[in-house]
């Protein structure tokens, strides 16, 4: 169906959604509107595109809607719906840990079982929870009821987005083996693409309030903008986003999961250099809780470290390419 | 002829006439050396057809996307087969020419340019005129027949091993800046151009300063109209940018995978190696990834401009974090070693310096893409 949604449609639905998610900006809030007007089924029909253009979305506005758990259980083969909840990746301590490693985990296989990971708002209305078990003989996939889980876990730096790092113990008869249609990895994939487009999304806000602010201020009377330090910082803001928004773009359809992780990896990058950027040129200013600044930076950090950081990323990549001993030519004309 | 089947092609040809196509020395040659190889493969891709595609039939080609020259000095590249240098001069200078040139002067120069039988090289830079290039001084006088040029060049690349100059001259008055500046083809051999080589902290000599002393050019040697030289080297730009950056992707991309290669093969590699690789890799994927959708602009007839500033200062990054690694990895190589590997290392991480300086600063990008792409407003 991907090649049925023209560009122009593309278009059109990007506005309703982006208008949707600024109307109900908060953890979860937006979740119903947005599968009213359509997202299962966008998912599902073209999920490239789909990511793409809702990501970016929310990456613009700054909704904290609960849309990567969709991601990530369609990947796998499972029922796109608000009442699946997926248990994602710490990763907290991936630049220590060996590739792969930073899966959720359910660490002993001894009862009861401790689980860590991270959830996202959606866990306090949804149903069921997904997660993957690294088990010696590969991953299994493994639902539980959510019930137990709703309204805990610590929501750190970014409550408007209330993504919370649970540790848990369960007695392994609440747990329900899964089949998968597809591998973690693919999930990984797809998460890694969809949040690069977030992280794009959100570096392109905030270089838009850092640009209007550097021609509205007047100091040493002209604009900021006319200073040429000020200008670098913001051209090389552009910069990174524009090669990460490719290598994003590369990855449309079926990303390899080098591609895909370096997608992550260039927009968390583009994202963290934007955010440090915008703080300086807005200054005084960009560090109130008044200015809507703060509330991207704090995203951004959130973002960043799901799946995989901009700093712990090319640790991993760096250590596969190392095994394969050559790089693969992932980028041909 | 598609994009897919063409790269096929040319593969299996290239591994056919690997014994005629496999440079004769290992590592780096002298500039003479591997100048004669390089025009020898041109020759060959000529001659076999491949070197032919992506050219206007007007000038001894055989038409089709600029793709496929992309893809001929990827696959060039790749292997190693030609001085990358040498080979971007026809894709900075021809396609200009072509636009430019009256179609009877295109028609009989450029075919032995793009045939590997010539050499072409960019006569911009003055020694007072680097970054402000509009300042630019070296002067062409109206006279009978043509013009008389007087002036000096400088950092003027492979004027040695050249037979023709794209040489930008100051038509207007003096202070006319972009509206007073006329592009000609000038024959190097013509009598007044004389120059000495500088050398290069690179350790090859590949520019000259060059000086200009009663230099005939006859009138029909112009390219575009009197006092629209700005528009010629302003054409150049997206070529510079789009097809010779792809290739020198290619090379990037073959040097990341010859750090790896070593660095696994030393089997002693931290976290911070394998850190480091990944870095290095993703800014040239990162690059690949723009300048790709950049051909495919290019291909498509779109017309290029301000934007491929960001592919410069992609590669730019590139291009210097690939060669920081390989120092910091590979530790006391580029310093110490003798041999071919070391040799080959030590020129590339010296060169890779030279990344923010040619073809536009590093500086005068980021300029750049603030004033065109960001809109920013005047500088104070
Ligand atoms: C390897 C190599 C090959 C070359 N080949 C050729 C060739 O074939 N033909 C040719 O014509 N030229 C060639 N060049 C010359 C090249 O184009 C110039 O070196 C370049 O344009 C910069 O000019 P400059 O060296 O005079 O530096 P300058 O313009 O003097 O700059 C000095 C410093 O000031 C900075 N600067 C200048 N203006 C500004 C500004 N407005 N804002 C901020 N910073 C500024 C620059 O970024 C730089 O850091 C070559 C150069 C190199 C290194």
């Amino acid at each position: 169906m991907s090649e049925f949604i023209e560009a122009d449609d593309m278009a059109l639905l990007a506005a309703s959604f982006e208008a949707v998610m600024a109307e109900a900006p908060g953890p979860g809030e937006a979740d119903q509107a947005l599968f009213d007007l359509g997202w299962a089924e966008l998912l599902a029909a073209a999920p490239g595109p789909a990511a793409a253009m809702v990501f970016s979305a929310l990456g613009a506005t700054g909704s904290a809607a609960t849309l990567l758990d969709d991601v990530v259980a369609h990947a796998l083969g499972m029922p796109i719906s608000p009442d699946v909840c997926v248990l994602l990746p710490a990763s907290l301590h991936a630049e220590r840990a060996a590739p792969q490693s930073d899966e959720p985990r359910i660490f002993n296989q001894e009862e009861p079982l401790e689980i860590s990971g991270l959830v996202s708002s959606r866990i306090d209305r949804a149903a069921t929870v997904v997660t993957v078990w690294d088990k010696e003989s590969g991953p299994e996939f493994t639902s539980f009821e959510a019930g137990f889980l709703r309204n805990r876990g610590a929501t750190g730096v970014d409550p408007a987005h209330a993504y919370r790092h649970l540790s848990v113990r369960v007695a392994a008869h609440f747990l329900t083996p899964l089949e998968a249609e597809a591998t973690w990895e693919t999930a990984v994939a797809a998460a890694r693409v969809a949040l690069a487009h977030q992280l794009i999304g959100g570096a392109r806000w905030m270089l838009a309030e850092a640009r209007q602010h550097a021609l509205d201020r007047v100091q040493f009377g002209r604009p900021v903008a006319s200073f040429q330090s000020i200008r670098h910082k913001l051209a090389e803001s552009l910069v990174q986003i524009e090669g990460a928004a490719s290598v994003a773009g590369a990855c449309v359809h079926d990303p390899d999961p080098m591609l895909a992780a370096l997608a992550k990896s260039l927009a968390g990058q583009a994202a963290l250099t934007t955010a440090a950027h915008t703080q300086q040129v807005l200054a005084g200013m960009g560090f109130t809780a008044e200015h809507r600044f703060h509330l991207w930076l704090k995203r951004m950090l959130v973002i960043d470290t799901l799946f995989g950081s901009a700093s712990s990323l090319p640790t991993e990549i760096g250590q596969d390419l190392l095994t394969r001993g050559t790089a693969p030519r992932l980028i041909q004309l | 002829m598609e994009p897919e089947i063409f790269r096929r092609d040319l593969g299996a040809w290239l591994d056919a006439n690997a014994d005629e196509l496999t440079p004769p020395y290992e590592g780096l040659a002298s500039m003479d050396v591997s100048m004669e190889h390089y025009s020898r493969v041109k020759r060959a891709l000529y001659d076999a057809d491949f070197g032919r595609y992506g050219w206007p039939e007007s000038v001894g080609g055989l038409g089709g996307t600029p793709l496929l020259r992309a893809i001929v000095g990827e696959e060039i590249n790749f292997r190693d087969l030609a001085d990358p240098n040498a080979w971007t001069m026809i894709e900075v200078l021809a396609p200009t020419v072509i636009d430019f040139a009256p179609p009877e002067l295109s028609a009989r120069l450029v075919p032995p340019f793009i045939r590997g039988d010539e050499m072409w090289c960019q006569g911009f830079s003055e020694p007072d005129a680097g970054s402000d290039l509009a300042s630019l001084s070296c002067r062409a006088a109206k006279t009978d027949g043509g013009w008389v040029v007087n002036g000096q060049k400088i950092w003027t690349s492979f004027i040695e091993y050249s037979q023709r100059c794209v040489l930008l001259t100051r038509t207007g008055e003096p202070d006319s800046a972009h509206r007073g500046i006329t592009a000609f083809l000038v024959d190097v051999d013509s009598p007044g151009i004389s120059y000495s080589p500088i050398e290069t902290m690179h350790g090859r000599t590949d520019f000259a300063e060059v000086q200009f002393d009663d230099v005939f050019v006859p009138a029909d040697r112009i390219l575009g109209e009197e006092n629209g030289g700005w528009q010629v080297a302003m054409d150049i730009l997206p070529y510079e940018r789009s097809t010779t950056f792809w290739h020198r992707g290619a090379l990037l991309h073959r040097r990341c995978s010859d750090l790896i290669t070593q660095v696994a093969a030393s089997g002693d590699h931290d976290t911070a190696a394998a850190k480091a690789i990944g870095q290095a890799f993703q800014s040239i994927v990162a690059f690949r990834s723009r300048s790709r959708d950049t051909q495919h602009q290019l291909a498509a007839g779109q017309q290029l401009g301000v934007e491929t500033s960001v592919d410069k200062i992609l590669i730019t990054s590139a291009e210097q974090q690939l060669f920081e690694a390989a120092r910091d990895l590979l530790l006391g190589v580029i310093e110490f070693d003798e041999g071919l590997t070391a040799a080959q290392w030590r020129t590339d991480y010296l060169y890779s310096k030279a990344a923010s300086i040619y073809g536009g600063t590093a500086e005068i990008q980021r300029n750049i893409v603030a004033r065109r792409l960001l809109d920013l407003g005047p500088e104070a």
